[in-house]
């Protein structure tokens, strides 16, 4: 499968939902160097969804992980694919990016088109404190259960107290 | 009978015997049959993540490292890619190679380890330290090479921190025969031992269409069907070249019905494709360069500069691992780093393969993920932190002491 | 013989059984470690075992039955201890010889099983409640092939016409391999097959150690025990292995040298018991030792499934072929 055909059929499913789509390509290889091509593109959270049932239909779908980011009044959550996995030298990396507002952290869970990515989702609503509509287990995963703090968030106050960055042989050796 | 009929709950761990790391099972069973299963992780956490958020990158590496103890190349491996992918920095291609090696060593050494705690599982204590004791001579080699048992430290963003010798070259081929000579013992005492197969045939089934749904990754996925691995499906470092091929019970000449007999067959062929791969490695490198840039704070100044985000990804002896890191110019440390290992993606695989089963299969099959808890907890806050770390010293002159030894080849 | 006769005899026959079956655990674990390419425990491990158990402190859980949890070990001990008063220790007759037979001996060797399970029970523990089921379960499906030998041995001496049937001295003193013809021959020897496969059974060892189960459920029936308690169950468990070996040794190879040899005396007497002691470690390395370094865990319904269908099978086959024997025979 060819990055082509993935920005096509997303930017054909997803209208205007679809922004910033580009394609990074770089040669991996030494003796017969071949060319890797990953999409990466903005959505909004309405149209989640039919992203990733545009997804599913190019091919066997894996979600790698959801990674989260705290930018300001913000959080960013990127959602990386693996489109055609276990297709070989066909698998097409596809990162989605998309913002929700911290005062309204809620997207749509995906448990439901792919049920793989309970794991992922659980963590983002301990870590993040985002919410996913439509999951089916929304208990925390890594954090005790009666955790309040969200530790990828930057604006918790009760996060320092938490943390204590060095540790006594870091200061001896620095 | 009424209330003895009932469901009762059993908890498995977070400490027990079955298991080598944390985590805790709550089993509802009747008699002896499954009928419910939750699984709480978490145990293992230690904010990796968090803390690599505010280290410089080549401390993070560090960190990486200590993500696990087994698969201490693969989060390497996996971060490195990620931040050269991010800072466009170009790996020499004797690095590549390097990379590599180091990575097919660490699978002999995690599919043996893994087939030794499956015999332990079993309640089948010689094929353990069978396994164990051969699997002593990959250790070695690691050793002889990167100077570690575990905690090899051989990437470097741009590079990798030690050349493999013309002198060690050698060992490494001696040791490929050692396995090759092995191979075939090895497969006959565990696949074809009739209690191993009485088993773990038809137990802790994960169906493809399951596989595929839950996102498995690795030997899990392989074992039922699914020709998944990165090394093939997405190629990175020097695996597009060696044209590797994903490998399933298929290859073993059985139709994959994705049991935990299944994943013994794919573990053990996929040692022997390590072999095949190493010995290619040896054969193909090329001479020149290991690092792009060896001197760390010229590194460090570099990485200061450079403004962008990447996804690194491997395959681990347990399956996919990836990362992604954002930098931002200015500043030393990763605005963004997230790790997923293996068993994170495995993790919802366990509820199908546990349904139905017998309280005497929930070692065999919860192991049959080769689950690594403390790869995938990471993330945790350490209330109060550790004040005294006084052996650390110690430690150091120790292992110093003993790569001198070595070096000088009284080792 | 007097009572005061018959007392100091069990005394000796207690302490030094006690003696030997730690020794013979000792030997099982260092030839099994060898077995496995590891160096194993020295020799006198077990008596290390058992002397640092006793000085531990003896937890009782707070979920426990106290009183059962705390009686059933020494229930385990006696009656594995009993069993050897009744079995014939090489060229001497068994201690409580015309006290009871054979059939006794089948009923101790069940207690110790019995006692462990309702210690499981009484634990409290799920580990051990699953450990208990499963034990009884073993118990129900080994006990049958294991009365179906001894009944086939029984009745074929009660042909002979040369005593007590039952009693152990008589099977002991009259070995049936002489006695029958080439079927009958045979039909012994599927017996002593099943016996083989039943002694590990009955001894919880791998591959038939699911009541324990180490890496599934914990120990299961020894999970809550500690102390002295455990220290009781591990000695019942060197003396009921020590036990069920000498049991095989006394319904099939009851054979002594001394008398071939054509010595008598004090030291025929001592040459036979030295033979006794070797015929039981030899009946333990192959139904013991090797077994359990041999094979993986099996599944308490493999287990159930197997003992029930194809070896009592193999074993209703040898009482047929003893019949059959009897027939041709007569």
């Amino acid at each position: 499968m060819r990055a082509q055909e993935v920005l096509a059929a997303l930017k054909e499913a997803l209208g205007d939902g679809f922004r910033d789509g580009e394609i990074r390509t770089r040669t991996v290889g030494v003796k017969s160097p071949q060319t890797i091509e990953e999409v990466w593109g903005r959505i909004d959270r309405g149209v989640l969804l039919p992203a990733v049932r545009a997804l599913k239909d190019l091919g066997p779908l894996h979600i790698s992980i959801i990674s989260g980011a705290d930018v300001g009044e913000e959080i960013e959550l990127l959602y990386h694919f693996a489109v055609g996995f276990g297709t070989e030298g066909g698998e097409v990396m596809v990162t989605l990016k998309l913002t929700i507002p911290k005062s309204d952290p809620v997207v749509p869970s995906l448990c439901e088109v792919l049920p793989g990515a309970e794991t992922t989702e659980r963590e983002k609503i301990e870590f993040l404190g985002v919410r996913f509509e439509g999951i089916p287990d929304s208990r925390h995963l890594f954090l005790p259960e009666d955790m309040e703090v969200h530790p990828w968030r930057k604006d918790e106050p009760e996060l320092a107290g938490l943390v204590k960055r060095k540790v006594k042989w870091e200061e001896r050796d620095g | 009978m009424g209330e003895l009929a009932k469901a009762f709950e059993i908890p498995i761990g977070p400490v027990h015997p079955a298991l080598k790391e944390p985590i805790r099972f709550t089993f509802r069973v009747e008699g002896e049959r499954i009928v419910g299963v939750d699984i709480k992780p978490g145990f293992a956490h230690r904010g990796i993540e968090f803390m690599g958020l505010h280290r410089n990158l080549v401390q993070v590496l560090y960190l990486a490292e200590r993500i696990c103890g087994i698969c201490s190349i693969s989060h390497p491996v996996a971060l490195v890619q990620a931040v050269e992918n991010a800072a466009g920095i170009e790996v020499p291609p004797r690095a590549q190679y390097i990379r590599v090696i180091v990575a097919e060593l660490e699978r002999i050494h995690s599919h043996l380890l893994w087939a030794g705690v499956a015999a332990h599982e079993l309640g089948f204590d010689t094929l353990l330290h069978l396994t164990w004791k051969v699997r002593e001579r990959v250790l070695d080699i690691l050793e002889e090479l990167t100077g570690n048992r575990v905690n090899y430290a051989i990437p470097i963003y741009g590079g990798v921190r030690r050349d493999i010798t013309p002198e060690q070259y050698p060992r490494v081929q001696e040791m490929i025969r050692y396995y090759r000579g092995l191979f075939e013992e090895l497969c006959d005492r565990f696949l074809n031992d009739a209690s191993v197969e009485a088993r773990t045939r038809d137990v802790g089934v994960l169906e493809p269409d399951e596989a595929e749904a839950l996102c498995a990754v690795g030997p899990t996925a392989r074992a039922s069907g699914l020709r998944k691995d990165v090394r093939q499906d997405w190629p990175y470092l020097v695996y597009g070249d060696l044209g590797i091929k994903a490998i399933t019970p298929e290859d073993y000449g059985t139709e994959p019905r994705g049991d935990v007999y299944d994943r013994i067959v794919v573990r053990l062929l996929e040692v022997a494709q390590s072999i095949d791969i190493i010995e290619r490695c040896l054969e193909e490198m090329p001479e020149g360069e290991i690092t792009f840039i060896p001197k760390i704070p010229a590194l460090l100044a570099q990485l200061k500069k450079a403004e962008g985000e990447g996804i690194g990804r491997h395959e681990a002896p347990r399956g996919e691992v990836i990362h992604y890191v954002r930098l931002e110019a200015g500043k030393e440390e990763p605005v963004v780093w997230k790790v997923k290992a293996p068993t994170y993606s495995n993790l919802m695989s366990w509820y199908p393969m546990f349904e139905d089963q017998e309280i005497a299969d929930i070692p065999i099959v919860a192991a049959s993920i080769d689950p690594c808890m403390c790869c995938m907890d990471r993330v945790h806050l350490v209330r109060g932190g550790r004040e005294e770390l006084v052996w650390k010293e110690e430690l150091l002159k120790l292992s110093r002491e003993k790569t001198r030894k070595m070096a000088l080849g009284n080792g | 013989m007097s009572v005061l006769n018959a007392l100091w005899q069990a005394i000796l026959v207690l302490f030094g059984g006690t003696f030997l079956a730690l020794v013979y655990k000792g030997i099982d674990r260092k030839l099994a470690a060898q077995m496995q390419g590891r160096i194993g425990p020295p020799i006198r491990q077990p008596f290390l075992d058992v002397g640092k158990l006793l000085v531990k402190e003896t937890v009782v859980p707070r979920t426990a039955v106290r009183w059962a949890f705390n009686l059933m070990p020494f229930l385990a001990l006696i009656a594995a201890g009993t069993v050897l008063l009744y079995l014939p220790i090489g060229p001497f007759r068994p201690v409580l010889s015309g006290y009871g037979d054979v059939i006794v001996v089948l009923y101790l060797l069940a207690v110790p099983a019995v006692a462990m399970a309702l210690g499981g029970f009484a634990s409290g523990s799920p580990f051990g409640v699953v450990g208990a089921q499963r034990e009884l379960v073993m118990l129900m499906s080994y006990e049958f092939p294991l009365a179906v030998v001894v009944v086939a041995l029984a009745w074929r001496v009660a042909g002979l016409g040369v005593g007590p049937a039952f009693s152990l001295a008589t099977l002991a003193a009259n070995p049936l391999w002489a006695q029958v013809g080439p079927l009958g021959v045979l039909g012994l020897v599927l017996l002593f097959l099943v016996l083989l496969v039943v002694t590990p059974a009955e001894l919880s060892k791998i591959p038939f150690d699911i009541p324990e189960a180490e890496t599934e459920i914990a120990g299961g029936l020894m999970v809550e025990y500690s102390g002295v308690n455990l220290a009781l169950f591990y000695l019942a468990d060197a003396l009921k292995t020590v036990a069920m070996a000498a049991l095989v040794v006394a319904l099939f190879i009851p054979y002594g040298i001394a008398a071939p040899l054509g010595i008598s005396g004090v030291g025929g007497q001592i040459l036979d018991l030295a033979f006794f002691l070797v015929k039981v470690f030899c009946v333990m390395f192959a139904a013991v030792t090797t077994v359990r370094v041999a094979f993986a865990r099996l599944k308490v319904d493999q287990i159930a499934r197997g003992f029930w269908i194809p070896l009592t099978a193999v074993a209703a086959a040898g009482l047929l072929l003893l019949v059959l024997d009897k027939a041709v025979v007569g």
